[in-house]
């Protein structure tokens, strides 16, 4: 037996030196620069600089953008994934497909399409001159980026919470249904409840690139919208990576927060069958 | 009734996800280069995509790492998983939080963390780099397919094949593997795709002369991404897209088993036959193309948008060596992949103060003329502007020079522009583009309010930034090159520019026009420059000598219409209005009132990124 341990940890070695080489260590060296000046002398000074007013302005949009966005994506997606399970068998594998098929197309040819699209003189613009409408500008507003980052993520909130919602058995549903609950008895008392954990994924999914992101709101903020990932980014480009590692420091604690809400709920599939047996 | 709305929503849905990608074909077949801007059906862009080496280059690049990637993805976190479920639930528990966290973690601090390890352990980037970070964020989806198996795996199987006379070895052949395949198979896709798409922790930890796709494309964007890559965007999602309508409704369906199963085949199949076209096609186009010797590299990094390509391959044949060649958009950006010696360039195009900068910090190589005959061709004054940031002009060779001013649209500005002060005028709310780097913007501000474009003055900056915050909500957009496109499609009406980009303007747009306001202005000067750890001097030597060729010098200034100062060269312009333009060689009174960048000193530098940053932060309404 213990042969057989010793044998297993050194087949596992590889695997634990590369975690420990590029997960664990590369956090330190954030954890470093982070708590360091360039002279490399300790200070909190990297930390502190988000009670700047123009760093915690950023940081307040970038939360309350990424809450707008999660919170569409979960309105659009989930009658979108609720309608894709009760679609007819042969075609489900397709539709997925469809939701997967937009990102073998380079996501930032994607967003810049969409500032063609929204774009003063634009598509969109063109589009509804023919209908009377003009001075329908949005390009470079927040409504842009929210729109940017709901496009991107989107795919994100559909897969999760379709995958658990075909999961859950048709019988389970039909004997709510028999036992008289009407439709949104059934989606609100047995669906929904049953379908958290994948609402849980997708949310944690979106929540954090859409609050990082500083690739959409470059192209589609017209530089006018700082994030908290544009600062970052800035403070790599302007060669003060001290700053930068302190800003994703500030960063990483609405990230944990994040990770304990997805660890809160059990997303084992296990769940949704003691919670079926109920 | 209740079905037709839902086909409705079903159809909105879809409009919404293809509406851009929809948008990208159609621009492969755009005749101009401008996104969203018709001008006629064309296929050319489909032709030059093969000749474009820059973008065959990137795709290869983008199709072997995400390729290698993938595969030691694979194969790290199958054993991972084979090994870390035969382990304590306590220590189990521990390896798979770790394994999750570049998951869960954002992308930037991911990429953050990375490009810290390598500059902090001194490790210059390279494809090694990006690999080991595409590597490590692929592997939690390898685990999330695998581990599933693995747990349903039932262990009596192994042991059993082992009783009856197998080997270990093959009882893990014939049992384990078959058992967990498909969980392999998926992850190994799923890695691909990701590695794929990637784009933030390649733009962090890629070294010189590697290119993605993705990072092209983002380098290239600001001064209009190339037409070839919607081309081949198009290409590679139509091959999808076929692929995946035969496996669907091709003759050998047998659809009907459970969902997962299905949706997993399919999958399988258009990622392998996927694979299998776009690995042949690529390395088929090399092995036909790629048979030139070369007596060495040269790794070039200038400006986006900053050469004729045709001198590139000219150089190349003359020379024989093989270029590698990049773009930055900022000497900010620039200066921080130099100064951390994060990677490596032969010859690089800096302006002047960032010259200064770079000689006061040591970082830069002194030239050796005698390998450089083509000086003379570069007029004497250009040369003596230079010794104001390059005493004795050790370092830098003049290429390119101009003055920053403002260009608006005759029909949509009505007033006189002669001053900046039209930039602050609410009359043009939203119809106003301004430069996104610092040293720029603040010119704008500081020559407004009369004083020096070096100031290092805190009241000075301060009111200067007083002025940009409350400038701020007249303002479009902060760009850098998109200034072009946007000016172009007559999407603003006035931009803070620089000369060089006007007479291409004028050419697309002639009602387009350019002033240095009154209240003057910087006149600037680009050059080459070699770096200190360059591998090597001599074909940098020839490149700078290469680029004061008359000819040649002509051919740039012809492509990206900036003002050259090649006496020689000039004389060679046959169009007289352009030799004699007073916009790409003003004359005196016009100079007299512009004044060259400063290095500030990295206090300075400091102090103009801090009042920046208070710019970026502030509202714009």
């Amino acid at each position: 037996m213990n042969k057989a341990r010793r044998k297993n940890a050194l087949l596992a070695s590889p695997y634990i030196v590369w975690i420990a080489a590029f997960i664990i260590i590369p956090l330190l060296f954030i954890g470093y620069y982070g708590f360091t000046d360039r002279e490399g002398n300790f200070t909190w000074e990297n930390i502190t600089t988000i009670v700047r007013p123009e760093y915690y302005n950023a940081l307040g949009l970038s939360l309350l953008l990424a809450v707008i966005s999660t919170v569409i994506c979960l309105l659009l997606a989930y009658p979108l994934a609720y309608i894709l399970r009760n679609m007819n068998m042969s075609k489900q594998g397709f539709i997925v497909f469809v939701f997967i098929l937009p990102m073998w197309m380079n996501f930032l040819l994607r967003t810049y399409a969409w500032q063609a699209i929204l774009d003063i003189n634009g598509v969109l613009d063109h589009f509804l001159a023919m209908f009377g409408i003009t001075d329908f500008n949005i390009i470079n507003t927040p409504a842009a980026i929210v729109i940017g980052m709901v496009y991107d993520f989107l795919p994100f909130m559909v897969l999760p919470i379709y995958n658990v919602l075909v999961k859950i058995d048709d019988n389970v549903i039909n004997a709510a249904r028999d036992l008289g609950a009407n439709f949104w008895q059934t989606l609100f008392k047995i669906i929904l409840p049953l379908s958290k954990p994948g609402i849980a994924s997708g949310i944690i999914m979106v929540f954090v690139p859409a609050l990082t992101t500083f690739v959409i709101s470059d192209i589609l903020g017209g530089g006018k919208l700082l994030l908290i990932g544009n600062l970052v980014e800035n403070k790599v480009k302007a060669d003060n990576l001290n700053l930068g590692a302190g800003l994703s420091l500030v960063l990483m604690i609405f990230i944990i927060i994040n990770m304990l809400f997805s660890n809160g709920d059990d997303t084992d599939v296990n769940t949704v069958k003691k919670e079926v047996k109920k | 009734m209740k079905n037709i709305s839902k086909k409705i929503y079903l159809a909105l849905i879809i409009l919404f996800l293809y509406l851009p990608i929809f948008v990208l074909i159609v621009a492969s077949f755009n005749d101009s280069k401008i996104l969203g801007n018709w001008d006629g059906f064309t296929l050319n862009w489909y032709r030059e995509l093969f000749d474009n080496a820059s973008i065959m280059n990137a795709l290869k690049t983008t199709l072997i790492l995400a390729l290698l990637a993938s595969i030691i993805a694979t194969v790290l976190g199958t054993l991972a998983c084979l090994t870390i479920s035969k382990m304590k639930k306590s220590t189990r528990t521990i390896i798979m939080s770790i394994t999750n966290i570049p998951m869960l973690n954002a992308e930037i601090v991911t990429a953050l963390a990375f490009m810290l390890l390598f500059v902090g352990l001194g490790i210059s980037l390279s494809f090694s780099t990006v690999l080991i970070a595409h590597v490590t964020f692929c592997i939690p989806y390898v685990v999330l397919n695998v581990m599933p198996k693995v747990s349903q795996m039932d262990n009596n199987m192994y042991e059993a094949a082992l009783d009856l006379g197998a080997t270990p070895f093959q009882a893990f052949y014939k049992v384990t593997i078959p058992e967990i395949m498909p969980g392999v198979l998926s992850g190994f896709l799923m890695s691909f795709t990701m590695s794929l798409d990637d784009f933030i922790i390649t733009h962090f930890t890629r070294g010189s002369g590697i290119d993605t796709l993705s990072t092209k494309i983002y380098t290239s964007v600001r001064k209009g991404i190339q037409p070839e890559m919607y081309a081949l965007s198009t290409i590679l999602f139509v091959t999808v897209f076929v692929l995946l309508f035969l496996v669907n409704y091709g003759p050998s369906t047998k659809a009907k088993k459970s969902v997962t199963t299905f949706v997993f085949k399919s999958k399988m199949r258009v990622a392998m036959v996927t694979a299998v076209v776009l690995i042949f096609g690529v390395v088929g186009y090399f092995a036909l193309k790629d048979d030139k010797n070369y007596i060495g590299d040269l790794y070039v990094y200038n400006w986006g948008e900053y050469i004729d390509p045709e001198v590139i391959e000219l150089f190349e044949e003359e020379t024989g060596y093989k270029v590698h060649y990049e773009e930055f958009e900022t000497n900010e950006e620039m200066y921080a992949i130099i100064a951390k010696g994060a990677r490596s360039y032969d010859v690089i195009c800096p302006s002047d103060y960032m010259v200064e900068k770079m000689i006061q910090n040591e970082l830069l190589a002194e030239i050796d003329y005698s390998n450089v005959p083509n000086l003379q061709y570069i007029g004497e004054q250009y040369m003596t502007s230079a010794e104001g940031f390059d005493p004795g002009n050790k370092y830098c060779v003049p290429y390119t020079w101009g003055t920053v001013g403002i260009m608006y649209n005759k029909t949509m500005v009505d007033d006189e522009v002669n001053s900046w002060s039209i930039l602050f005028d609410e009359k043009y709310e939203g119809q106003i583009l301004m430069q996104a780097s610092v040293r720029d913007a603040y010119c704008v501000a500081l020559s407004y309010l009369g004083y020096s474009i070096n100031t290092l003055d805190e009241d000075e900056l301060k009111e200067a930034t007083d002025l940009l915050i409350s400038q701020k909500p007249i303002v479009q957009a902060y760009v850098i090159d998109q200034v072009r496109d946007k000016m172009i499609k007559n999407a603003a009406a006035l931009a803070v520019i620089y000369s060089g980009e006007a007479i291409y303007m004028q050419e697309e747009n002639p009602n387009l026009e350019y002033v240095v306001p009154d209240e003057g202005s910087n006149v600037w000067i680009d050059g080459w420059v070699i770096p200190k750890d360059c591998q090597n001097k001599e074909a940098a030597e020839a490149w700078i000598n290469f680029m004061c060729d008359p000819e040649i010098a002509l051919m740039n200034f012809e492509y990206i219409t900036y003002s050259t100062p090649n006496e020689a060269s000039r004389e060679l312009i046959e169009d007289e209005a352009i030799r004699n333009s007073q916009i790409a060689f003003p004359d005196d009174a016009v100079l007299s009132r512009c004044h060259v960048y400063n290095y500030l000193g990295k206090e300075g530098d400091e102090l103009y990124d801090y009042y920046w940053t208070m710019v970026g932060g502030a509202s714009s309404e």
